[in-house]
């Protein structure tokens, strides 16, 4: 019974999980899903922070998708002395694949983990980074677009003419 | 006394160091029947696919793509890095990487001790040099002249471009079609043999060349008079990576070095995955790793070698080449090198090889450390000097519209134009190079957008996602590759005080820009601050005070960088007075010892150097050739 509990809150956790990293990054939950580095980025996000945090950090999942997103992200997350930092840093993560450690006022305030350093998770992370898509290009080094690809007209924006 | 054991075989031939040059020479030697030992101090890299894999990986895990980021660096087998460049204060040396800088202003260019050397992470630019360059005393009363002419090396040229496999059209490529007023009337006729052509054609332009080339046919003044003035002209860039291979027209073949040839066959991977690579893909990952070697590395020269050779071709690595042996006569009798069985590890076992000839491949600053670990090729007091590069100056901005950054290989056309002209008695030479990859080098887009957007603009979602689509679709950088003068006080040394964990020397370095290449790069960043102003392109260029390789021109300042480009150490002459080797690379104090590579060459002019080194190996090839069979005699 309990471990059935346990595995019920960590979805339901994940899913909260992912509909913050939607609303941060702009990019829907089934494409945050597609890259294929959600649990792993889940996994690194419950190792740097304190439970009371990242429950704290979930606790407004439900509210978004609604009438007030903007000023919900904008007040509840990235001006808050504590959520500011570990948003930004986690909407670094999905577009670099990359860990952004908090700063050390934060550490000082909010407790230091020694998962907090600066890495690439993996390297599909690397290749998985928004950041290629989102400037309409392929991760170096990978997901190569073919033999004079680079002499085509750009792709356009996404959402452009919508 | 520590015991050296000698190697039970005597080659014809031992070369130090599996690059670019021990490649050719390796194939072309063993191609003619001799024996050949390569002696290569790094790792062997592409031994297996699987080893290759892991540098792949290791490279999207590196935090800073910097060229050696993919390739251990060991603490056996230290590799300058660009990451230990810093400004060089006072009298203290800094000593902070593998380089001891002695300054005035730092060294910045790297290179890499491994099995393919600096060719694994080359970006493949393939030019070959006009004939001005090898005439700069005589033309201008500046540096020196070569011991030969252009038109001594087209041949080898031709050969080089075959090895390497450079795709580029002859006919884009003579220097009237880049659009250079060359100082000479006849340096345009033959610059391309007549019945010659490259193996493959152009690699296609990137949309970025394709928006800078809408300024084509502006004027910009160059020299000091009306008649020096250039028209603007964007150019492909020959490079050594797979494109379309050209079909020789039936009754007529290409004449590569006066030979026939087939239709070029253009060689992927080495090791099993031979049907990778034919092709380039458009990885845009270059420098420093090309995924599935579409990009020339001499490993391929050195498979083919070992494939040709069989038993008479053998390769040591992990064998770091300590002293260079001398007996009767001041002829080369041992290379004593040490062998590591563990990779980081010094631990060493010492060892001898034998040879009738000697050849020093390992790089103009290895084979400086070197020779003069080994108190050897002294009497013209040149060992050392006239160290080269390129100094390398980006300016960068934002173009008025998308440009599709960040795609396809690290640069693909460039403005030739500078090359060559009368401005060059006072004003040094340069190339500008188009960069596909928006501000990746001059700022470390796309990652350093990222953290502006988020950190200081705050943005997220949609409008974050939407504003970086916009900011680096726009990027754009152009990159100046200006010529230095060979000048004594830029050396390599060695000095006690300053040895590897294996006991070897590191290499000391003094350098510094004279005012010679200083105008070059001023009058290149004033050329680029009116391309932007011809194209709309807003000049985000910010040079620092605080940057390592910051200098000031008539009261402007500048950032330079190294171009990996590293040449003149051991340069080839006429006499033993003013070189260290002969024109076929053989030293004039020691008869079978001949040193190749990049360090021969006497000017640097604007070609990256790969490919006049490369053309120069076969030189020395022939000249070797007929030495081993002779028996050494001069």
């Amino acid at each position: 019974m309990g471990t059935v509990m346990t595995i019920h809150d960590e979805t339901h956790d994940f899913q909260g999980f992912l509909i913050v990293s939607a609303a941060l990054t702009g990019y829907d939950s089934a494409e945050l899903q597609g890259t294929g580095c959600a649990k792993e980025y889940w996994h690194q996000f419950r190792q740097v922070l304190p439970k009371e945090i990242l429950t704290e950090f979930l606790s407004f999942a439900p509210a978004l998708g609604k009438k007030h997103e903007d000023k919900i992200i904008r007040q509840s997350y990235l001006s808050d002395r504590c959520l500011g930092p570990v948003s930004r840093s986690l909407i670094q993560l999905w577009y670099t694949g990359q860990w952004v450690p908090f700063p050390q006022e934060w550490r000082e305030n909010y407790g230091a983990s020694r998962f907090d350093v600066v890495k690439i998770i993996s390297t599909r992370a690397y290749k998985e980074g928004l950041v290629w898509d989102a400037i309409g290009a392929h991760p170096q080094g990978a997901k190569q677009q073919g033999f004079g690809a680079w002499s085509l007209e750009p792709p356009k924006q996404r959402g452009a003419g919508e | 006394m520590i015991a050296v054991t000698d190697d039970d075989r005597t080659y014809d031939v031992v070369i130090v160091g599996a690059g670019f040059a021990g490649g050719i020479l390796a194939k072309e030697l063993v191609s003619d029947g001799h024996s050949v030992l390569i002696l290569e101090a790094g790792e062997d890299h592409g031994k297996t696919w699987e080893t290759y894999r892991s540098y792949l990986d290791q490279y999207y895990l590196s935090l800073t793509k910097t060229p050696n980021s993919p390739y251990p660096n060991l603490p056996t087998l230290p590799s300058p890095s660009v990451l230990d460049i810093t400004a060089v204060h006072g009298t203290e040396p800094d000593t902070n990487g593998y380089f001891v800088q002695r300054g005035p202003l730092p060294f910045g260019s790297n290179y890499l001790m491994a099995y393919g050397g600096t060719s694994l992470h080359w970006l493949g630019t393939s030019l070959r040099m006009l004939p001005a360059d090898f005439e700069m005393q005589s033309r201008f009363g500046l540096g020196v002249d070569w011991p030969f002419k252009y038109e001594d090396l087209k041949s080898d040229y031709e050969r080089a471009e075959w090895e390497i496999g450079v795709s580029a059209d002859a006919e884009e490529q003579t220097p009237k079609a880049l659009g250079i007023k060359t100082s000479g009337p006849n340096d345009n006729r033959g610059y391309f043999a007549r019945d010659y052509d490259y193996p493959m054609h152009s690699i296609p332009s990137s949309y970025v060349d394709n928006f800078f080339a809408r300024a084509d046919g502006m004027p910009i003044e160059i020299g000091e008079d009306a008649g020096d003035t250039v028209h603007l002209k964007v150019s492909h860039t020959p490079q050594g990576r797979n494109s379309t291979p050209r079909r020789p027209k039936a009754a007529r073949k290409i004449l590569v070095g006066g030979e026939p040839q087939e239709q070029f066959r253009p060689r992927g991977s080495t090791g099993p995955f031979a049907f990778m690579g034919q092709r380039c893909e458009g990885n845009s990952s270059c420098i420093p790793i090309c995924p599935i070697q579409a990009k020339y590395n001499a490993m391929k020269t050195l498979e083919d070698a070992k494939y040709t050779g069989k038993h008479r071709m053998k390769t040591i690595t992990q064998a770091v080449a300590s002293k260079v042996e001398l007996g009767a006569n001041g002829r080369v009798s041992g290379i004593v090198y040490k062998k590591y069985p563990f990779p980081g590890v010094p631990q060493y076992e010492l060892r001898r090889a034998r040879g009738k000839q000697y050849v020093l491949a390992g790089g103009a600053v290895e084979n400086v450390t070197l020779a003069l670990a080994s108190d050897i090729c002294r009497s013209s007091g040149e060992l050392g000097r006239n160290l080269m590069d390129h100094p390398y100056m980006m300016t960068w901005g934002s173009a008025p519209e998308p440009v599709g950054p960040f795609r396809g290989p690290g640069s693909t056309s460039s403005y030739a134009n500078f090359r060559d002209g009368t401005f060059r008695d006072k004003t040094a030479a340069f190339r500008l190079e188009i960069g596909n990859w928006g501000w990746k080098f001059a700022a470390g887009a796309p990652n350093s957008d990222v953290e502006r957007l988020v950190e200081q603009e705050n943005l997220y979602g949609k409008a974050l996602r939407d504003k970086l689509y916009h900011d680096v679709q726009r990027q754009v950088r152009i990159g100046t590759l200006v010529e230095q003068l060979p000048r004594a006080t830029n050396r390599v040394t060695i000095d006690p005080a300053y040895r590897t964990p294996m006991g070897e020397f590191r290499p000391v370095i003094s350098y510094d820009l004279d005012d010679y290449s200083r105008a070059g790069l001023a009058a290149s960043y004033d050329t680029c601050a009116q391309i932007f102003q011809r194209l709309g392109i807003r000049n985000h260029t910010a040079y620092n005070p605080s940057d390592a390789g910051y200098f000031t021109y008539e009261g402007r300042g500048y950032t330079f960088f190294g171009a990996g480009h590293l040449v003149g150490t051991h340069r080839i002459g006429t006499d033993k007075h003013n070189s260290v080797t002969n024109d076929k690379m053989r030293a004039w104090d020691h008869e079978n010892l001949w040193l190749v590579g990049a360090g021969s060459m006497p000017t640097i002019a604007t070609s990256n150097p790969t490919l006049t080194l490369s053309a120069m190996a076969y030189r020395a090839a022939r000249a070797i050739k007929t030495a081993v069979r002779k028996g050494g005699a001069a």
